[in-house]
């Protein structure tokens, strides 16, 4: 078995920094679906997979609030100095909407590096489940365990995998983003549609079993997506007897710790559980430790992923 | 740069009763955390005042999320005292609050006068605390609005705690109640010695597709640019009614905003949901504070406090 981390400890985003930044490159890469690309050395320099930035539009008070999104690469210099972070974003409200139609020049605030992060955590075969836009904390993920890119001051040192497979479920084909770049870090990639215009008909989840067990290797599990989908996997995983993380999704209005917006139930080792602030100790939890939203589909309408 | 050291011939420091403050910018509670969090983006030592998150008697684990929504220049939001409770705040979170330069003003909430009074002695036994902030009308518990809605509790309430405790106390009131000069005055008779105005607005955000409140605490309250305004009106009000210093607090988000507030009869501020949007503001402001203050041609903060005059 692979050690366990528990990631609920007390931390503080010491390392954030706050800059005002110029859009370099915004451009669709699947259906309502962006990348965004901006220079910003201090962050990009810190950042680890899984954590994020919050991101505003500079210069206007409606969206007031930054919103979190996940650093999906960071894109280093000629001297091999990290330089430039991508994101990849849905269009799902205002700020997203207006952001997908900024231009190279237009300014944004951010500050991060925020949040946990994957712990590194010694692994074979890393499998990542994605739902719809939960894709975009794992590429770089994948690249760290595949010793292609190394992230952090100095370098997080990871333990290289033998394999790393995606399992990648959308509404439709589509809205499948950016399943080059995982394929071009040496990724094995799994496809699933709820319509069958891609990959295997069906939940994402349906793809794990398979890979697991055709699997020469003691496998580990990291999941990112809709709350029921992670809710399901992390049951799967704990059927099958593996290690498995999440990345929760909460809203925020701060992403440092001091609003107390992000809660979410986590148990300690009691069982008992308590809110925590994921943008703090998460958005990175253990699987087993995450009390699910059970009618999270209900509280928050999302566009069908 | 520490600003008293800036060649502006301008005194940035101000006195809110028997609390001296070495500048007029604080930061609001419940919008910093415990001040730690943000040692990494903002120099602490610069600020003038911090008060961390209210504390209750008790632990609170606060309300169920959603707990914030975005509405519009806004926010609401229904956290509703989240917080580990007095003791845990005195061993985990007040040796930090302490070892820092700027005055550490402890909010407190109680159910009861008598609850407030027995907090506000145990705060006074312990060191490192500059001064008091009874939250008095905090709209996301049941309880504590009342002090902050009837003159009468108002005044028994900050009386009992004067009583109490020997340390400052501010009285933080609730813009949700038709005449909150009222409510300052009697604030002043029991002792305050300044006021802080103003807590969020009482509000209310809906899903009409799903006719439910977005909450899940259904009514929050709203902070943010969006309420400037009333919190400009309520110092301007309470100014010309009371002797004692107030603190505004409302949609601060940069200099301007500041000397508005100064202007209109506060003397010194408390930001708050800025600090989440713009996590430096705090010191984007104090770094355009004597500048500002220069060009009315000030050499202190008090030169310009409440000097706003009529057409
Ligand atoms: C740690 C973390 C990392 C993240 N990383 C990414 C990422 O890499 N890429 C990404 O695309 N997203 C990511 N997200 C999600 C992202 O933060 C949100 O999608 C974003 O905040 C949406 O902002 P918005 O202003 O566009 O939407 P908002 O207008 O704020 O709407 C937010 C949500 O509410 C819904 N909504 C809006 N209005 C209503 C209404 N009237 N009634 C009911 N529902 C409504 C929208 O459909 C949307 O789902 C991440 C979230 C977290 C917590
Ligand atoms: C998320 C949040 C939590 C808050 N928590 C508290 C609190 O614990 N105690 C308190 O007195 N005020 C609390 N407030 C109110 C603020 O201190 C401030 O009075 C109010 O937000 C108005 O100022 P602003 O518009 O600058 O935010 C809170 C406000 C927000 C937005
Ligand atoms: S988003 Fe503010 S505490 Fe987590």
């Amino acid at each position: 078995m692979t050690e366990h981390h528990h990631c609920t400890c007390t931390s503080y985003a010491d390392r954030a920094r706050q800059e005002t930044v110029a859009v370099e490159e915004n451009v669709q890469v699947a259906r309502d679906t962006y990348r965004v690309r901006f220079a910003c050395e201090q962050i990009a320099e810190g950042i680890v997979p899984g954590q994020f930035v919050m991101m505003r539009l500079a210069g206007v008070n409606d969206p007031l609030l930054g919103r979190p999104l996940a650093m999906y690469n960071v894109v280093p210099d000629e001297n091999g100095r990290p330089q430039q972070l991508e994101i990849v974003y849905r269009v799902v409200g205002k700020m997203t909407r207006r952001l997908s139609v900024l231009e190279p020049g237009a300014l944004l605030e951010v500050w991060g590096p925020l949040g946990n992060g994957f712990p590194p955590t010694e692994t074979e075969h890393l499998v990542m489940v994605a739902g719809g836009i939960g894709q975009t904390p794992l590429l770089s993920l994948a690249k760290e365990y595949l010793h292609r890119q190394t992230y952090g001051s100095p370098p997080r040192q990871v333990r290289q995998a033998k394999k790393v497979t995606l399992c990648y479920g959308t509404g439709g084909g589509e809205y499948l983003a950016c399943v080059e770049d995982f394929q071009r870090a040496g990724v094995e990639v799994r496809i699933s549609t709820d319509d069958g215009s891609a990959g295997h008909r069906g939940l994402v989840t349906e793809l794990i079993r398979p890979v697991v067990e055709s699997s020469d290797h003691p496998c580990r599990i990291v999941c990112c997506g809709p709350e029921p989908m992670m809710a399901a996997t992390a049951q799967l995983a704990g059927k099958l007897g593996l290690h498995c993380q999440v990345s929760l999704e909460r809203s925020m209005a701060c992403g440092l710790g001091i609003c107390f917006s992000c809660v979410a139930k986590i148990r300690d080792e009691s069982g008992r559980w308590d809110y925590r602030r994921t943008c703090v100790e998460g958005p990175v939890f253990e699987a087993e430790d995450v009390e699910f939203q059970q009618h999270f589909s209900q509280l928050k309408q999302r566009p069908k992923v | 740069m520490n600003p008293t050291e800036t060649p502006h011939p301008v005194r940035l420091d101000v006195q809110l009763g028997r609390l001296r403050l070495a500048n007029p910018i604080a930061v609001a509670s419940g919008t910093f955390g415990y001040a730690r969090e943000m040692a990494g983006l903002v120099d602490l030592a610069r600020l003038g005042a911090i008060l961390p998150k209210t504390i209750t008697q008790e632990p609170r684990p606060g309300n169920p999320p959603p707990r914030t929504v975005e509405t519009a220049c806004g926010m609401l939001n229904s956290i509703g005292l989240d917080n580990d409770g007095i003791e845990a705040f005195i061993a985990e979170k007040l040796p930090y609050l302490a070892s820092l330069a700027p005055a550490t003003i402890v909010s407190i909430a109680g159910r009861t006068q008598d609850e407030f009074t027995r907090m506000a002695a145990r705060m006074d036994a312990v060191p490192g605390v500059d001064a008091l902030e009874l939250n008095v009308s905090c709209p996301n518990v049941t309880g504590g609005v009342d002090f902050g809605t009837d003159p009468d509790s108002c005044r028994r309430v900050v009386a009992g705690v004067r009583d109490a405790c020997s340390l400052p106390v501010l009285a933080k009131l609730t813009p949700n109640v038709t005449n909150v000069v009222a409510i300052a005055q009697a604030a002043e008779q029991g002792g305050a010695d300044a006021l802080s105005l103003v807590n969020t607005c009482l509000g209310m955000a809906v899903d009409w597709r799903r006719r439910r409140p977005i909450l899940g605490n259904v009514l929050g309250g709203l902070s943010g640019p969006a309420i400037k305004p009333i919190a400009i009106r309520i110092v301007y009000q309470v100014a010309a009614a009371v002797d004692i210093p107030l603190m505004g607090i409302g949609g601060i988000a940069n200099i301007n905003d500041v000397m508005e507030f100064l202007v209109a009869g506060a003397t010194a501020v408390q930001i708050g949901t800025a600090n989440f949007y713009n996590p430096t503001v705090s010191v984007k402001i104090l770094d355009a504070l004597p500048d500002a203050l220069a060009r009315l041609g000030a050499t202190c903060v008090a030169d310009v406090v409440g000097t706003i005059t009529k057409q």
